[in-house]
C-alpha cells in the first residue's frame, strides 16, 4: 500500500510543477551568481553536484546554504518522468504527442549528462608560424615528470591535480616524488620583499632559489588564471640529501636535476591534451568596422598537419565557422599579443547530437499537441455557434 | 437629432488616423525656406562604421547629449541637420548651443556651474571646466566600468559626449579656416609645388617650403580629431575617407575630390549667407554621387527619409488613439466602436510594419540585431497575436492590450535609441544572418507572446476588480491566454534551442549556462509549469492568470535583467536607467498579482 502511495508521489504533477519551479530558482540563484564567480565554477557548483552549497552573502561568507543540486534535480525530474508515463499516460489514448515531447526532454537532460561526463574544454593558444601538436586546460595544473631514457627518447609523467595533496609521494623508477606543499593558487615574491603571511617553506635548490609563497583564494574571473605553486622535494632511492625545488606554472620552461648521474626534468604546468595532429597559425587578422574598434571579423589561417592520414592542408577558422576535426571543436575565441596570437578553443563533446534530436522531437510533439487543442477549440466553438 | 450611421462612426476615428499620418508624413517632406538643410542631412557618410546620412550622424549625437532631437533656445537651428551645418561652419555660435544635458549635481559642482533653472549647459559654459573634467575622467579610466559610481558614470556620460561633439565639429571642415575652398586649393597648389621643387633639387624658397609644411602640419594635426568619413573613393564602406585625409591625398592628383569641393563650398556658402551657392554645392554634390555612389546615396537618402518621418512616432500616437476607443466600445457603441479601434489598430500596424521593414532594408539583416531592435519586434509580434486573436474572438480585449503593450514596447525602444545608433554594426560575433533570421526572430516572438498573454491576464485582473466584465468575455479571455502559453510554450522552446544549436554550430557546446540563455530557459520552464498546473487542475481561472502576470515579470528579467549582470557573451546593452525601471515595472506586476489575490467584488470566483 505504501508501495502505491509513493508511487503516485513520483508520477504525480504536482511533483512536475515543485520540480519545475525549483529548477526555476536553481537556474536564477546560479545566474545571479555569476557576478561574483566565474561561469565554470558555477556550473560545477551548482548544476554539476548533487548538493549545491549556495554562499547566500558573497564576499561575506557567513552563510553557505545547502541546495539540492542540479544533478539531484536531473534525477528527481527523469524519475518524475518516467513514472508518470509508467503510471498513467499508458492508460490513456491519444498521448502520443505527449510521449513525443517527453521522450526529448530526457534525450536533452541525458544529453546535459553526457556533455558533462565526456565533454572537455581546452584552449590551445598560437603565435604566428607556431606550430603545436597539444591544447591546455587554462584551469588545471599537471605536474610533469620527464625522464631520459636509454635510446635518447623522453617518458613523460603527468600527475594531474587532483592528486596533488600536501605530502603526497610519488614512485618512479630510481626516485621518490614528495609533494611538501601545494597551493592551488598564490603569489610569488622575492623572499626579501615577502611579508609575514608568506609560508615558511622555502626551496633548497632550482629557479625558486630564494622567493617565498603565499596562499591565495581561487581565481573566478572568467579571463584570469590561477596562477599555482607546489615544494617538491626529490628523494633519490639511494637516500642522500634530497633538494626541494619551487615549481610554478608562471615559470616558464622546465627545471632540471640529477639523479643516479640521469638528467630529469620536472614542471608545473597547465595540463595538456595532445593531439595525433599538429596546427600551425599561418597568419591571423583582426578587421575592425572603418573607424571604429567593433571586430568585423577576426581569423586565424592555419595549416592542419597529420602524418598518420598525410594530412597537410589549409583552413581558415572565424566566427561562426570553427574547425571540425576528429571530434574536436577548434573556434576562434580570443587573440592576443597586438593581433599576432591567436587563441582558439578546443571543445570535444561527443553527445553533440542529442540535443539535435531532442529539439526536433519536442518541437513536433509541441506542434502536434497544440495544434489538436486548436482545432478542438475551433471545433467547439462551431458547435456552440451553430447550436 | 439624428444619430450618424453606424458605419459611418466604424469609419471615422479610422479615416482620422489617415489623415493624421499623411499630414504628418507631408510635413516631414516639406522643406523650409532658406538653407537646403534637407538636402544637407541626406548626404552620405561613413561613421560609426557604416554609411549613414547626416541626419541621422546629427540625431544620434543630439540624443546622446540631450536625450531629444530638438535644439533648445531662440532661433536655434530648426532640425538636426540645421544644427550640424552650424556646428560645422560656423562653430562659435553653435558652442552656444545649452545642448548638454547635466542630471548629476556632483558633476555640475565640479564644473562650477548653477542649476538655477536650466539643465542643460552650452559647450562654451563648460569650457573652463575642461581641466578638471579631464583630471577626473584620466582617474575614472583605471575604475572597472562595472565598478564605477553613479557620479563617476555620469562625468565619463559627459566628457564622452564632449568629445563626440568635438570630433562632429571637425566632421566637415576645420574651424580655423575662414575661407575653406581657397585655403584647400592653395594647399594643394603650395605643397605639390614644394614637393615638385624637392624632386628637382632646385634651390629651395624658403617661403614656400615654410608655408607648405605649416599648411601640412595643420592637415596632419586635424586628421585625428575628424572621426567622420566623409569623401567616397571607391566601392565598400571600408574606403571612404577622412576629409584631412583626402585633401593630403589630392597634392598627388592636383585635384580636390568633390565631396572636398562639396563641403569647403557649402562652409563658405553657409558663412556668408549665400543660399543659393549652399543649395548649389548641395545639388552638384548629389548629382555626382547619383552617377558615383548610386547605392550608398539612395540608401542614405531613405534613412534620412525614415528618419524624418518616425514611423514609430506615428505608431505610437495611433495605439494610444485604437486604445482609447477601444475601452469606449466597452462602454457604448460596442460592435460599431470595436469595429474602428480595430481598424485603426490594423493602421498603426501596417505603420509599425513598413517601419520595421525599412530598417530591415537599411541593414540588410533579420529585423532583430539589437536590444532597441528587439524592443520594435517584441512589440510587432505582439500585434500579429492580437489581431489573430481579435479576428477569431471579436470583443476589442485583443485590440486593447495589443494597443498598450505595442505603445510600451515603442517607448521602451524611444528610450533604448537614446543610446546610440540603433543601426550599429554588428559584432563579429553576432555577424550571421541565418540565426538572427531564425534563433533570434523566434525567441523574441516568444517574448511577444508571454507579454500579451501577461497584457490579457492584467485586463481580467482588473477588470473582475474594478469593472464587472461579463461570463463570455471572462472566458474569452481564458482562452486566449491558455491559447497564447502555448504557442509561447513552442516560440520560447524552439528559439532556445535554435540558440544552443547556434552555439553548438559555432563553439562546440550547445548550452553554455550563460545569463542569458538561463534567462532564455526560465522562460521555458514558467510556460511549462503553468501547463502542467493547468493540465493537472492545480490552479484555475485566478491562478492562471496570475501566472501569466508573473510570465511578464520572468520575460522582462530574461530581456533586460540578465543584460544588467553585465556577465556573459549576451552583454550587449547595460543602461541603468533601464534598471530602475525594470524594478518599477516588476513591482507594478506583483502589486496586479496580489490584487487578483483581493476579494472580488462582483461575481465569484
Amino acid at each position: 500500500m505504501n508501495l502505491r502511495r509513493a508511487a503516485n508521489v513520483f508520477s504525480s504533477l504536482r511533483l512536475t510543477v515543485v520540480l519545475l519551479g525549483y529548477a526555476m530558482v536553481l537556474i536564477f540563484i546560479a545566474t545571479i551568481s555569476q557576478v561574483h564567480m566565474g561561469i565554470h565554477e558555477v556550473v560545477q557548483q551548482f548544476f554539476r553536484s548533487w548538493i549545491a552549497w549556495w554562499d547566500v552573502m558573497p564576499g561575506e561568507r557567513r552563510w553557505d546554504l545547502p541546495l539540492p543540486g542540479g544533478a539531484l534535480l536531473g534525477c528527481m525530474l527523469i524519475i518524475n518522468l518516467l513514472a508518470a508515463h509508467g503510471m498513467r499516460f499508458h492508460k490513456r489514448k491519444g498521448k502520443a504527442g505527449m510521449m513525443l515531447i517527453h521522450l526529448g526532454i530526457l534525450i536533452m537532460l541525458l544529453g546535459e549528462v553526457f556533455t558533462g561526463l565526456l565533454g572537455k574544454e581546452a584552449q590551445m593558444t598560437l603565435d604566428e608560424g607556431q606550430i603545436s601538436h597539444y591544447s591546455i586546460y587554462p584551469r588545471d595544473v599537471e605536474l610533469a615528470l620527464i625522464e631520459p631514457m636509454a635510446d635518447g627518447m623522453q617518458t613523460v609523467h603527468a600527475i594531474p591535480q587532483s592528486r596533488l595533496k600536501n605530502g603526497a609521494e610519488f614512485s618512479f623508477p630510481g626516485l621518490t616524488l614528495r609533494v611538501d606543499r601545494y597551493l592551488p593558487n598564490s603569489e610569488i615574491l622575492e623572499e626579501r620583499i615577502a611579508g609575514k603571511d608568506f609560508e615558511p617553506l622555502r626551496a633548497t635548490a632550482g629557479a625558486g632559489l630564494g622567493y617565498a609563497v603565499r596562499s591565495l583564494p581561487r581565481e573566478t574571473a572568467m579571463d584570469r588564471r590561477d596562477l599555482s605553486s607546489a615544494f617538491v622535494s626529490i628523494i633519490a632511492d639511494g637516500g642522500g640529501e634530497a633538494p626541494r625545488l619551487l615549481l610554478s606554472n608562471v615559470m616558464r620552461g622546465t627545471q632540471a636535476f640529477n639523479v643516479a648521474g640521469k638528467e630529469w626534468n620536472i614542471a608545473l604546468r597547465q595540463a595538456r591534451l595532445y593531439h595525433p595532429f599538429s596546427i600551425k597559425l599561418l597568419d591571423f587578422s583582426h578587421d575592425r568596422y572603418l573607424g571604429t574598434n567593433v571586430p568585423k571579423n577576426f581569423s586565424s589561417k592555419i595549416r592542419l598537419l597529420n602524418p598518420e592520414t598525410g594530412e597537410d592542408r589549409e583552413d581558415l577558422i572565424y566566427m561562426n565557422h570553427p574547425l571540425r576535426y576528429q571530434g574536436l571543436t577548434f573556434y576562434q575565441a580570443g587573440f592576443a599579443n597586438d593581433d599576432k596570437t591567436t587563441i582558439l578553443q578546443v571543445v570535444k563533446n561527443p553527445a553533440w547530437i542529442l540535443p539535435y534530436v531532442s529539439c526536433v522531437m519536442v518541437s513536433a510533439g509541441l506542434l502536434w499537441v497544440f495544434s489538436s487543442h486548436l482545432l478542438k477549440a475551433i471545433a467547439r466553438r462551431k458547435n456552440s455557434v451553430s447550436s | 437629432m439624428n444619430a450618424p450611421p453606424k458605419s459611418f462612426l466604424a469609419w471615422l476615428p479610422p479615416v482620422l488616423c489617415v489623415v493624421y499620418l499623411v499630414a504628418s508624413v507631408m510635413m516631414a517632406h516639406r522643406s523650409p525656406a532658406g538653407f537646403d538643410f534637407q538636402g544637407f542631412g541626406r548626404l552620405p557618410v561613413v561613421a560609426n562604421g557604416r554609411v549613414q546620412p547626416l541626419d541621422s550622424l546629427a540625431r544620434n549625437h543630439l540624443l546622446a547629449m540631450q536625450a531629444k532631437q530638438a535644439v533648445p533656445g531662440e532661433g536655434s537651428p530648426a532640425s538636426p541637420a540645421a544644427w550640424l551645418a552650424e556646428l560645422a561652419f560656423q562653430p562659435a555660435l553653435a558652442d552656444t548651443r545649452k545642448i548638454f544635458q547635466i542630471h548629476h549635481d556632483e558633476v555640475l559642482g565640479l564644473t562650477g556651474l548653477s542649476r538655477g533653472k536650466q539643465k542643460s549647459f552650452s559647450f562654451h559654459e563648460l569650457q573652463p571646466a575642461f581641466p578638471a573634467l579631464q583630471r577626473e575622467a584620466a582617474r575614472i579610466e583605471q575604475i572597472d566600468a562595472q565598478a564605477r559610481s553613479s557620479y563617476e558614470k555620469a562625468l565619463m556620460r559627459l566628457t564622452r559626449n564632449l568629445t563626440a561633439y568635438n570630433q562632429l565639429k571637425h566632421a566637415l571642415a576645420l574651424p580655423r579656416m575662414e575661407n575653406i575652398e581657397a585655403e584647400m586649393l592653395q594647399l594643394v597648389d603650395r605643397v605639390a609645388a614644394a614637393l615638385a621643387a624637392a624632386e628637382k633639387k632646385e634651390a629651395p624658397d624658403a617661403a614656400l617650403m615654410d608655408d607648405a609644411s605649416a599648411r601640412m602640419r595643420e592637415m596632419l594635426a586635424w586628421e585625428p580629431m575628424c572621426e567622420v568619413y566623409a569623401v567616397p573613393t571607391g566601392k565598400g564602406a571600408d574606403s571612404w575617407r577622412k576629409l584631412p585625409d583626402a585633401v593630403i591625398d589630392a597634392v598627388e592628383t592636383r585635384t580636390l575630390p568633390a565631396a572636398a569641393v562639396a563641403y569647403a563650398r557649402m562652409g563658405d556658402a553657409y558663412r556668408a549667407g549665400n543660399v543659393a551657392a549652399f543649395d548649389a554645392a548641395i545639388t552638384d554634390y548629389q548629382q555626382w554621387l547619383a552617377k558615383q555612389q548610386p547605392s550608398h546615396a539612395n540608401k542614405s537618402r531613405a534613412e534620412s527619409l525614415f528618419n524624418r518621418c518616425a514611423p514609430f512616432y506615428l505608431t505610437m500616437v495611433v495605439y494610444v488613439a485604437a486604445f482609447l476607443v477601444a475601452v469606449l466600445s466597452w462602454l457604448r457603441m460596442g460592435s460599431t466602436l470595436r469595429k474602428a479601434a480595430f481598424r485603426m489598430l490594423l493602421i498603426g500596424f501596417a505603420v509599425h510594419t513598413a517601419g520595421l521593414l525599412t530598417r530591415m532594408l537599411l541593414e540588410g539583416r533579420p529585423p532583430v540585431t539589437n536590444l532597441y531592435s528587439s524592443a520594435i519586434f517584441i512589440g510587432w509580434g505582439v500585434l500579429v497575436l492580437s489581431i489573430l486573436l481579435e479576428c477569431y474572438h471579436r470583443n476589442a480585449i485583443g485590440t486593447a492590450v495589443a494597443a498598450v503593450v505595442g505603445f510600451v514596447t515603442l517607448l521602451i525602444a524611444h528610450h533604448l535609441s537614446l543610446s546610440g545608433d540603433t543601426l550599429e554594426m554588428m559584432r563579429a560575433v553576432l555577424d550571421t544572418n541565418v540565426w538572427l533570421a531564425t534563433h533570434v526572430v523566434i525567441i523574441t516572438l516568444g517574448y511577444s507572446a508571454n507579454f500579451l498573454a501577461g497584457g490579457i491576464a492584467i485586463a481580467w485582473i482588473l477588470g473582475r476588480r474594478f469593472a464587472s466584465i461579463s461570463e463570455s468575455s471572462s472566458a474569452s479571455m481564458r482562452g486566449m491566454v491558455y491559447g497564447i502559453i502555448c504557442f509561447a510554450t513552442l516560440a520560447s522552446f524552439v528559439g532556445t534551442v535554435l540558440g544552443g544549436i547556434w552555439a553548438d554550430q559555432s563553439w562546440g557546446r550547445f548550452w553554455g549556462w550563460d545569463p542569458k540563455e538561463n534567462g532564455a530557459l526560465l522562460i521555458v520552464l514558467w510556460n511549462a509549469i503553468i501547463l502542467h498546473a493547468r493540465w493537472g487542475g492545480m490552479v484555475r481561472d485566478r491562478g492562471i492568470m496570475v501566472m501569466a502576470v508573473m510570465g511578464n515579470v520572468i520575460t522582462s528579467w530574461s530581456w533586460f535583467g540578465t543584460n544588467m549582470l553585465g556577465i556573459g557573451l549576451h552583454s550587449y546593452g547595460f543602461t541603468d536607467a533601464a534598471f530602475v525601471w525594470l524594478i518599477i515595472f516588476i513591482a507594478s506586476q506583483l502589486g496586479i498579482m496580489s490584487l487578483a489575490w483581493l476579494r472580488v467584488p462582483h461575481g465569484t470566483d
